[in-house]
């Protein structure tokens, strides 16, 4: 008995002290996962998810600029029902973590040029999402569990963050003592063009200073100067050139095509085009959107929903070969048609009708010779005389028409429609509008409500205004 | 340190090292438990020699006893007598404390005779002397000096057989009074010898049956011939029940409450799913079906939720036949909401021999922290010796919907009451009698197609299980074959099983065992829930059925931008296909008596092979290519590589210490690795349309994981039992996981368990048959999920240029992460009355989980979707409430019945300090009507959240956190209800049960019987997003007053009553004003509080038929030993308030523990179901 209980006790002693630390220790950390990334597929997340952003926002905010209308009557999206932004909202602020992440990890391997890149991106993504929601957290953001409750920062404070963070980047993009080089695919943007990135920085400075113009910070001076370091032509512009899939709005078109009904055009964008509001045809109509089974362009109005059956091509949409919806469009964040429109602006609110005139047109042209219109086309529109209406004509109505065209499903648009009071010519509301007034603001998203309730501000209404557009 | 080192890596393959960690912290522990047990040891054995008590005369033969002795000495037997009958005893410690193991049962018997068979053949004697009985040595005349040495040749064989005729191995026969005895032998059969002649009684007693005495002639040189037929023992005083690690106990020494589920109950509902099968059998159990889905899952809830974590599975541990196997609900390809069954779902219900409910932290102290939420203990049937037998049971279904949604009649397709035959807008139009007017091909009625949109589904299942063999060696074999054909159109599930299994006896001191279950299941899957919700979009002015034409594109309603719900279930195809095998062998090694060695390994292996196909655009004039569910057409894969292996040794000491103290000591070891690898394949856009190969598609990509986990386990259990009626378990077992840092890693936690039987030392009146008060208190640790503490980036899908993003991982691990524990509390009383006619088991438990590990749903401006934390504390208390009774027991009749009542109280306790509420889960609502289950403190778990109608507080003060229903709902100056904005988010409900009961009773009449189970789950309220979007659609029955004016009740702003009239639908309403899209569109949609659904039901889940059919006919055959068949009806009643499918279905998959949504569920069924089971 005794023999028996000793080679009990030893054989369980024996295999006590196998290797069992490293039996439980070989399993701790996961192996779907990495650590310490390489820089440049973080750069490729910070500037495709980026731009994804900028298509996001864009898709959505696109119904109340009315680019879009809803084939459905009465879609919430159409007529300023409050509308869950939440997935939004996700995108942006991860985005934001992992250019955060990217910008510690540059900091430390003194990759200057990623990091003023991580910047430039930081500064568009939260200009884009204060001009949406106005108030969000960011000053106490991606802290992880260091602060897991951010509070909303002012907008006031966020927007001339947005602007610090262009000049950090604009410095940090200047450096020559960079340690590592921009992967050229990484950078789904410029292709790694350092010099290009400066240009961008640049002109979203011009972009963001443009937006104050009903404030008294706005100042004409400030955003010439910015733009005189901006694009200088349509090959500067900023886009999006390579896609997980389909390319984003050609993914729009190929579900209309395949009657999961998207990217109808609405009526107000379709008759600012096709001569029914200002009595001339612009050529880039057809570039943009599809003819109807009636041979001519018309759009949908926001509320009222498809007349027909929504297959039989009664309204126009963007079609498969258009050139923001065709296979693998490139998705224009920032151009120089948008400089030349700010210019124009500017100059005309700092007085100088020759040079805001001068920067019209150009925009015009820019513009049309982006989207590839023919150069008669061209001509004959921008000869037309109610395009051409000479400098001592030129009014803040036509630059902000014209911008309007120019700036299609850019959700900068909404921006300026706000700014300039939803001025445009025969602008309606949406067919039974929840609004008696036109659209200022989105309600913040349930994710944020439910998770951060006892931060996020109270907002009177959808047509609550921001601190820009008071 | 240095010692481990070198021994470091000698043995066994490197995969599967059996490792004993470094055992300082519990042996410290152990070493103070060990000391204060010893100190209850000395004190329970001072006790001095019985001093017998006065006593008047008494005349013996007219006092009459009832006895159950199991194993106890003489001296108890007497003591017992002392205190059933106040008769007082005097004898010499000495004389009788040769006399132990006595078995000895009686019922209503006079003293005098009890005595005499006590003390035959012991050489003791009774004296009646004054007051006293008086035991003396007897001065036996027949045992002369010269006959001693004589060799007795007499001796008695036989058989021991059970009710049903079969031998009964292992019953153990005792010649009274002498120590002479046999084990009965694989056969049944023993054989005694070297007895005198004379007149003896053999007392059989074997577990599970009444113990048998007979008397027995036994002549000189001749061998008495003597067969028993014992009769089963239904009340449950001797019964032994499976504890944690497969160790039996007898029931009366557990200190915690034990449920057992005959194989008998499973089988009555003839349920599916092992899980659903459980439903109203069991206190503390709550179990929801995900729906009536092919194979889907069921979850279990036992004794509340303890977990603050929505995704984190909470199921039980299963154990089968000894091995914890998986029971992961997988799906993470999306599968979510197309009614993934859980892995124990693979296990056939009519191969189960029990199945045991642990539910309180005592009972499975010994699993660890896999059992931290309970143990769900099966126990397989398994082999008899004798003569082969053959068990037959052949199951047909009949399945229909047991509960839809009542649709509005009257309107048409069309929006602001105008027709549109293509509208998107399914019943927005005018009436039917004015569609007809305008469209002479509009149908008299419109289609309600939650019932049109379901067919009756079937189901047809064999199984046969065989067993045989010798004393030495027993085989046993379960084939089945499972067919369903779901409700749902294209979905079904097949389920084949085989599973071999054998014990060998090598000698007394050796047996071992093994088995092996291959499984094969899986079937054809569907998402429920986009069907229900495209079933809402098709205007049910048009047939759904007529949804394929000729060229195999989609028939839809055209221009309706709706695709055909049935197409879509036909084009796309999701099949899982599980091949799994679960095995286990174990051997049992007695070197001494007091010593058992067990060791078993199992193993759980399987493959699960999903794959999902989409057709691709046939580019055919006129095709409506349903893009958003078919893709670009494609194919996916996803395939799981699970395997489980389990080492567990035991040591079992068990001897007795003194008289009146047994001990049995357990000492083990337990060993856990668990190994996930999955593969995850996307094929999109397909080539040629219907070709579903991978290299028939555009893109392909893949995502691989890897996922192991593993547990070290040391543990012991000790248990002390005191003359039979009192009892002491106490428990230690630590844990040492891989998801913890190396700081936190190892944990320990003890449990100790009382057990006192007083009906054995109380003196209780006779109606009285049994008592027993137990309470216990038990830590149980638990670990993180796995790789909870890491955090990292990983790579995207390639973008078209050929970059690959990288991303942070969007959950956050947190490397300090400590291990959660629950402490609980848990007493009981278990009463047996009118010889165990009666019964009644009262359970309160208070269990208190501190540190819960959450991810953390954390507002995303921290960077994360969510952040592992140790955040919070639950507690859940209860009372679990069964009685049982046999109100009639005749010779032809008997009725036998049986109430479970649970109530659970689930409270948040405490959330992670800088948070003011945690997200569990939400589901989407329109109109912001989206609801929340949140964990608040102060709060149940289930609390649900949302928007709501704004009150009148009338100069009170408003809590607005919370609904104050008892409020006037304030209406606005155009007349309608204001809804509160939507970051008001208030509690609502709680989606926890107030409680759970159920009652099932058996009536039998000579060969028929009748069993019903009504159960019933009460106070709980679910979301329903179904409602939400029928009324977005003005779909439900109540959207036919949409042409109605009405005031609405409430108050206006300054409190005063509303009297405004207006009209519910859409446009200009009569009285001239633009009423918009109209009221259910605009306000009562955006009302969470109207779709957060009373959800409590009562239903005849069963109700059962049987017919046995008479032996002569059986006889008669030649073959048959026995035939059976049913029929069983279930859910043929269900009483809700919901207003759509059945409650009881949920809109999270099985491993979810959120519990507050049931919305386009796959609806629950009602089922005809016929049985026929033969014995050969």
């Amino acid at each position: 008995m005794k023999r028996i209980l000793n080679i009990a006790v030893i054989g369980v002693l024996v295999i006590s002290f196998s290797s069992c630390e490293k039996y439980l220790d070989d399993k701790l950390e996961n192996p779907n996962l990495v650590k310490v990334p390489p820089i440049n597929p973080l750069l490729a997340t910070a500037t495709y998810e980026t731009s994804m952003n900028q298509y996001r926002l864009g898709y959505n905010v696109s119904y109340l600029a009315q680019y879009l209308a809803s084939s459905s009557q009465g879609s919430d999206g159409d007529i300023y029902n409050e509308v869950d932004y939440s997935t939004t909202w996700r995108n942006f602020y991860s985005t934001m973590m992992n250019i955060s992440e990217m910008n510690k990890l540059a900091e430390q391997n003194s990759a200057f040029h990623h990091l003023g890149v991580g910047k430039v991106l930081m500064a568009y993504n939260l200009n884009m999402l204060i001009t949406a929601f106005g108030d969000v957290p960011f000053s106490e953001a991606f802290r992880g569990l260091d602060e897991l409750t951010p509070v909303f920062d002012e907008q006031t404070t966020l927007h001339a963050r947005s602007l610090e963070l262009l000049e950090e980047g604009i410095a940090s993009l200047s450096r020559t003592d960079a340690l590592a080089e921009i992967d050229v695919p990484s950078d789904v943007v410029h292709g790694g063009k350092v010099a290009a990135w400066l240009k961008t920085a640049y002109a979203l400075k011009a972009r963001f200073l443009n937006q104050l113009s009903k404030t008294a910070a706005y100042n004409e001076e400030n955003i010439l100067t910015a733009l005189e370091s901006a694009y200088e032509k349509n090959e500067d512009d900023a886009a999006l050139i390579a896609f997980d899939g389909l390319s984003p709005w050609n993914e729009v078109a190929v579900d209309n095509e395949n009657l999961n009904l998207d990217g109808w055009l609405s009526t107000n964008i379709v008759n600012a085009m096709n001569g029914t509001t200002y009595g001339v045809f612009d050529p880039r109509l057809p570039l943009v959107a599809s003819l109807t089974k009636f041979g001519d362009y018309r759009g949908t109005r926001n509320g009222a929903g498809r007349i027909g059956t929504g297959t039989d091509n009664e309204e126009s949409y963007l079609p498969t070969n258009g050139y923001f919806s065709k296979g693998g469009a490139p998705l224009p964040l920032v151009t120089f048609a948008e400089m030349k429109f700010i210019e124009a602006e500017a100059a005309f609110r700092d007085g100088d009708k020759e040079t805001a005139y001068n920067a019209y047109l150009a925009g015009i042209a820019a513009n049309m010779n982006k989207i590839g219109v023919d150069e008669d086309d061209k001509n004959t529109y921008i000869n037309n005389a109610a395009v051409s209406v000479g400098k001592d004509n030129i009014t803040l109505a036509l630059i902000f028409k014209e911008k309007y065209v120019a700036m299609m499903l850019n959700p900068e648009s909404w921006v300026d429609m706000r700014r300039f009071d939803y001025l445009y010519k025969d602008f309606q509301l949406p067919l039974n509008a929840a609004l008696s007034g036109f659209i200022r603001r989105l309600a913040y998203p349930s994710v944020e409500i439910s998770r951060n309730g006892p931060n996020v501000p109270a907002i009177t209404g959808l047509d609550q205004r921001l601190f820009w557009d008071q | 340190m240095s010692f481990y080192s070198k021994m470091r890596g000698i043995l066994l393959p490197r995969h599967f090292e059996f490792c004993f960690l470094h055992p300082r912290r519990p042996v410290v522990k152990m070493k103070t438990l060990m000391m204060s047990v010893t100190m209850l040891v000395l004190l329970l054995t001072v006790n001095g020699l019985l001093i017998a008590g006065p006593s008047h005369g008494q005349d013996l033969s007219k006092i009459k006893i009832t006895l159950d002795l199991k194993n106890v000495s003489l001296k108890t037997a007497l003591h017992k007598i002392e205190s059933a009958t106040k008769l007082a005893f005097s004898y010499k410690s000495g004389d009788v404390a040769a006399y132990r193991h006595i078995n000895y049962s009686v019922t209503e018997t006079a003293v005098d005779k009890v005595l005499d068979d006590l003390l035959i053949n012991t050489g003791l004697r009774y004296e009646l002397l004054n007051t006293n009985i008086i035991i003396k040595k007897r001065i036996d005349p027949e045992l002369s000096s010269d006959q001693v040495a004589a060799i007795p040749d007499g001796g008695i064989k036989g058989r021991i057989l059970d009710a049903e005729g079969g031998p009964l191995p292992g019953a153990s026969i005792q010649v009274l009074g002498t120590q002479t005895g046999a084990i009965a032998d694989g056969q049944g059969g023993f054989s005694i010898s070297g007895l005198n002649a004379g007149d003896y009684k053999v007392q059989v007693t074997a577990i599970g049956f009444t113990t048998a005495i007979r008397d027995v002639t036994v002549k000189d040189g001749e061998t008495a011939d003597l067969t028993i037929q014992l009769t089963p023992d239904n009340t449950s005083l001797t019964e032994v029940t499976v504890t944690a690690l497969g160790i039996k106990k007898e029931k009366r020494s557990l200190g915690y409450s034990a449920q057992e589920v005959t194989g008998e109950a499973l089988s009555s509902s003839k349920q599916v799913n092992v899980v659903n099968a459980l439903q109203g059998q069991a206190a503390g159990l709550q179990i929801n079906a995900g729906g009536g889905a092919p194979g889907q899952g069921a979850k279990i809830i036992l004794r509340g939720i303890n977990s603050l974590d929505g995704a984190r599975d909470f199921q039980p541990l299963f154990v089968i036949d000894g091995v914890p196997i998986d029971n992961t609900t997988d799906v993470t390809d999306g599968s979510s909401l197309n009614g993934m069954g859980n892995r124990a779902s693979d296990i056939n219900p009519d191969d189960i021999e029990s199945i045991n409910i642990l539910k309180g932290g005592a009972a499975t102290a010994l699993y660890g922290l896999r059992a931290s939420t309970g143990a769900i203990i099966i126990t397989t049937k398994s082999g008899k010796s004798g003569k082969l037998r053959a068990d037959y049971t052949s199951t047909y279904s009949v399945d229909n919907i047991n509960k839809y949604p009542e649709t509005q009649s009257r309107f048409t397709q069309g929006w602001y009451g105008e027709y549109d035959p293509n509208s998107f807008w399914p019943v927005t139009g005018p009436t039917i009698e004015d569609a007809k007017a305008i469209d002479p091909t509009h149908p008299d009625k419109i289609f309600n197609n939650f019932k049109h949109g379901y067919k009756t589904g079937n189901s047809f299942r064999n199984t046969l299980t065989l067993s045989g063999g010798t004393e030495k060696a027993i085989l046993n074999a379960a084939f089945s074959q499972f067919n369903q054909d779901g409700i749902m159109p294209f979905t079904d599930y097949k389920n084949y099983s085989a599973k071999v299994g054998g014990d060998l006896k090598f000698s007394d001191k050796f047996r071992m065992g093994m088995s092996v279950n291959y499984i094969k299941s899986g079937g054809r899957r569907g998402n429920a829930d986009r069907y229900n919700e495209n079933l809402t979009y098709f205007s049910p002015r048009w047939d759904i059925w007529d949804y394929i034409k000729p060229d195999g594109t989609q028939n839809t309603i055209v221009g309706s931008g709706n695709e055909n719900p049935i197409y879509i279930l036909y084009g796309k195809k999701y099949v899982d296909d599980v091949d799994r095998i679960i095995s286990n062998a174990n051997f049992t090694y007695s070197p001494v008596t007091w010593l058992d060695i067990s060791y078993r390994f199992g193993v759980d292996l399987y493959n699960d092979n999903r794959k999902q196909t989409t057709p691709g655009k046939l580019g055919l004039v006129d095709e409506i290519y349903p893009t958003s569910d078919f893709g670009f057409g494609g194919v996916r894969t996803y395939s799981i590589n699970n395997r489980i292996m389990n080492s567990t040794l035991v040591l079992n000491f068990k001897n007795d210490i003194g008289e009146h103290l047994s001990s049995s000591f357990k000492i083990g070891h337990d060993l856990f690795e668990s190994r996930r690898h999955t593969v995850y394949t996307q094929g999109d856009t397909l080539v040629e349309p219907t070709f579903y190969n991978l290299n028939n598609v555009k893109r392909t990509t893949a995502v691989t994981t890897q996922r192991d986990y593993r547990i070290i386990g040391l543990f012991g259990d000790w248990t002390l039992g005191w003359d039979n009626y009192l009892y002491l378990t106490i428990t230690g077992r630590n844990d040492w996981t891989s998801t913890l840092s190396k700081a936190n890693r190892s944990f320990f936690y003890p449990s100790a368990s009382l057990s006192w039987v007083f009906s054995e030392n109380i003196g209780l009146p006779a109606w009285w048959s049994y008592g027993k008060a137990r309470f216990s208190v038990a830590k149980i640790g638990k670990d993180a999920p796995v790789y909870a503490t890491s955090e990292g980036f990983k790579p995207q899908l390639p973008l078209t240029n050929g970059a690959i993003p990288f991303i942070l991982a969007n959950t956050k691990g947190d490397a300090n992460l400590r291990p959660e524990f629950t402490t609980s509390y848990e007493g009981g009383l278990e009463l047996k009355f009118l010889q165990n006619r009666l019964g009644l088991d009262f359970t309160y438990y208070n269990n208190t989980s501190k540190d819960l590990i959450v991810p953390v749903s954390v507002p995303v401006a921290s960077g994360y979707e969510s952040i592992y934390l140790n955040a919070g504390s639950i507690r859940n208390k209860g009372v679990e409430i069964s009685v049982s009774g046999t109100p009639v027991q005749t010779k032809d009749f008997s009725w036998d019945l049986r109430v479970n009542y649970t109530a659970n109280r689930n409270k948040v306790l405490s959330i992670y300090p800088d948070l003011t509420e945690m997200t569990m889960a939400t589901h989407y609502g329109y109109l912001s009507s989206t609801v929340t289950q949140k964990n608040i403190p102060g709060q149940p778990v289930g609390a649900l959240y949302g928007r709501t109608y704004k009150r009148y507080f009338d100069g009170d003060t408003e809590d607005p956190a919370v609904l104050d229903k008892s409020r006037p709902i304030v209406i606005g100056s155009n007349g309608f209800p204001v809804l509160n904005p939507a970051s008001k988010q208030q509690y609502i409900a709680n989606s926890q049960p107030k409680w759970i009961g159920s009652l099932s009773s058996t009536l039998r009449y000579k060969d028929l019987s009748l069993y019903f189970l009504l159960d019933a789950q009460q106070g709980l309220y679910r979301y329903n997003q179904f409602a939400n979007f029928l009324a977005s659609f003005l779909m439900q029955k109540g959207a036919e007053n949409r042409n109605d004016m009405v005031v609405f009740d409430g108050v206006l702003e300054d409190g005063t009553k509303n009297t405004k009239e207006v009209w519910l639908g859409q446009g200009t309403g009569p009285d001239g004003v633009n009423y918009g899209n109209g009221y259910y569109r605009n306000y009562y949609r955006g009302d969470s509080e109207t779709f957060i659904e009373n959800a409590s039901w009562i239903r005849l889940r069963t109700l059962s038929l049987g017919y046995r059919l008479p032996a002569s006919l059986m006889k008669r055959s030649g073959f048959l030993q026995g035939a059976n068949i049913s029929v069983t009806g279930n859910n043929l009643w269900l009483s809700t308030k919901y207003s759509t499918f059945d409650p009881e279905s949920s809109s999270f998959s099985s491993g979810s523990v959120v519990d507050g949504f049931s919305g386009f569920t796959y609806p629950a069924t009602r089922s005809i179901i016929f049985s026929l089971n033969l014995n050969f």
